[in-house]
């Protein structure tokens, strides 16, 4: 009997073995070759794998399979982040900050600057500007500079935001992106009291955390260890998260990196390779690391947690769970930097304290270096119309979707990855990129390879990692991350 | 096919009835990290494709295993755009009955409204 081929794209997981992936998201682990004999019809009804092929929807037995509205129903459901669209509303509120990070991507100003604040006018616009995303869901993120700095103007926005928010009835989060150098027992008392959460950063060890982020005559390390646990006392411990970076010093440390994740009772670490913009970019004027370098670093930190979950210790890397939660469920990931359309604009846009819109935090910090190419507008100037549906924003839509996208339009890895439009201008001068030599591609081509490998080559650790898509994280993932 | 080393060129002939044009530049795309690549036709039925390394020379010792894998890379996008020609039409239904009965992507853009009403601060 012959068969008809459904869509689906293939890629070499290694030289025994190919995974072919449908439009759906649903994938298929083979021998190196089985794509060419699909296609060939020398896949027999009789073959094992034959039974595979057709209830994962790579063929069928008639032109139009019998299910297609299931398979259209969950190609939406892949995609339904679209429905919801601008939904994590960035609110830079000041440049200046107390920290002197060496990977800085901010432009960051010394807390005595004078004109960097947000101020109420602009902040005014901006929360009304927000109020009108037709998402219901909507995540504030106060980011900086060093936010405290500003407290009363976080306090003003909290406050606007709650009162508005009474003739919208909009799920609003509340997130403070904080060094924690500055906690002060009246910025605990109002995050208690709007259930705000807390996210900083912590590199690491203390010889790591110090080597990468410095504030004049105080050890960063202990002060944010300090901030972690007052937050988690006062707040609770599921309002605190912290994030790490990797900077060329990290990559020596993966597994001393993760042991102080563990150490400081985070039941999670996401991993985070440097972002092309800022310091991070300026510095010896080349980048500070390849991609192989981070790849490496990743691979024997994710090795190493994989380690201590089969051996009974519950950690989780987020970014393979990201990627995990696309390949193994039927749901969007709701992070925006992984996302086919992209998140810039769909999902997120920045509210600089200038009053200037960006498509996203790193289109804001293309702006720090004087490239506005993703500004959209501004808010007293510009209508909602203007910059959510306006030129800027449609000429970013020509690139912000990998199923178009050379190189991606073909690969195996589509469904599970995005486009990063923003990134691909800021390293490469063209927002549609040039995969073969994409610092964004090639990471998360290995990523997705590698986890698909693990996942063929031990059962174990694809428990492992389906422990970490239990359906109670899934239901508290935010829309918008 | 022909894989052919010449003064620092690597030539890959095809036969474009095996392998089309679209099929040779999504195949070697993949290569312009390392190379330069010239894709051109000789009598309108022969694909070439000149490779030329970016950076030093294409070692003879390595042109076994690189041709090694512009067959495979070939075979491979061949495969692809088989499977991308006939399932175009099933494709764009899935997408359209996906996306079908959307009311909010017929909905009016948000008309510009004055600030925040003040009685809501």
């Amino acid at each position: 009997m012959s068969y008809y081929l459904l869509p689906f794209r293939f890629q070499r997981l290694n030289e025994k073995e190919e995974v072919l992936v449908n439009e759906v998201g649903d994938f298929l682990i083979c021998s190196a070759g089985t794509a060419g004999m699909v296609v060939r019809r020398e896949i027999d009804s009789t073959d094992p794998i034959y039974a595979d092929l057709l209830a994962n929807f790579f063929v069928s037995e008639k032109p139009i399979p019998d299910l297609i509205d299931v398979l259209a129903t969950r190609y939406r459901t892949k995609k339904s982040f679209l429905d919801s669209f601008t939904c994590l509303h960035i609110f830079v509120m000041t440049l200046r900050c107390n920290h002197g990070c060496i990977y800085c991507q901010v432009g960051r100003r010394t807390p005595e600057d004078a004109g960097y604040d947000m101020s109420l006018e602009n902040l005014s616009r901006s929360i009304a500007m927000m109020f009108m995303s037709p998402s219901k869901n909507l995540t504030v993120e106060f980011q900086g500079g060093e936010p405290l700095l500003v407290l009363d103007k976080i306090k003003e926005a909290v406050e606007t935001i709650s009162a508005a928010n009474k003739a919208y009835s909009k799920n609003v989060t509340y997130v403070l992106c904080t060094n924690l150098s500055l906690l002060s027992e009246e910025a605990l008392e109002f995050c208690m009291q709007y259930g705000i959460i807390i996210s900083t950063s912590l590199d690491g060890p203390e010889y790591v955390h110090n080597a990468n982020r410095h504030i004049l005559g105080i050890n960063s390390y202990e002060s944010v260890i300090r901030g972690i646990a007052t937050c988690r006392e006062r707040l609770g411990n599921d309002r605190v998260s912290a994030l790490m970076t990797t900077s060329e010093f990290s990559l020596g440390f993966p597994i001393q990196i993760v042991d102080e994740y563990l150490r400081q009772g985070f039941s999670s670490i996401f991993i985070r390779a440097l972002n092309p913009f800022g310091l991070a970019r300026r510095r010896d004027g080349k980048k500070s690391y390849s991609v192989d370098q981070f790849l490496h670093f990743y691979k024997t930190a994710l090795l190493y947690i994989l380690q201590l979950n089969l051996q009974g210790t519950h950690f989780v890397e987020e970014y393979a769970r990201i990627v995990l939660s696309k390949v193994l469920t039927p749901f969007a990931s709701g992070f925006t930097d992984l996302q086919s359309p992209n998140g810039v604009v769909n999902s997120v846009v920045a509210y600089n304290y200038d009053g200037n819109v960006y498509a996203s935090d790193e289109a804001r910090m293309l702006a720090e270096e004087g490239d506005y190419t993703f500004r959209l507008g501004h808010v007293q100037r510009n209508s909602y119309a203007e910059i959510f549906y306006g030129p800027k924003a449609r000429d970013i839509a020509e690139f912000w979707a990998n199923e178009s996208l050379p190189g991606c339009s073909e690969c195996g890895f589509q469904t599970y990855c995005g486009a990063d439009p923003v990134r691909n201008y800021a390293t490469q001068g063209s927002a549609a990129g040039r995969r073969p030599s994409n610092a964004f591609c090639k990471k998360n081509r290995e990523i997705i390879r590698f986890l698909l490998e693990l996942m063929s080559n031990s059962n174990d650790i694809e428990r492992v990692f389906r422990t970490w898509l239990n359906p109670s994280w899934l239901r508290e993932q935010p829309v918008c991350q | 096919m022909r894989i052919e080393l010449r003064q620092d060129n690597l030539e890959v002939r095809v036969q474009l009835q095996t392998y089309s044009l679209d099929v040779l530049h999504k195949c070697f795309y993949w290569y312009g990290e390392d190379f330069s690549v010239d894709i051109e036709t000789e009598n309108g039925s022969i694909g070439l494709v000149l490779l030329r390394p970016k950076a030093g020379t294409i070692d003879e010792s390595l042109l076994g295993s690189l041709s090694e894998r512009i067959r495979s890379d070939l075979i491979d996008f061949k495969v692809r755009d088989i499977v991308t020609q006939e399932t175009r039409n099933v494709r764009d239904l899935l997408i359209a009955k996906a996306f079908a009965c959307t009311d909010e992507f017929d909905t009016p853009v948000p008309v510009q409204s004055t600030d925040i009403d003040h009685d809501h601060c």
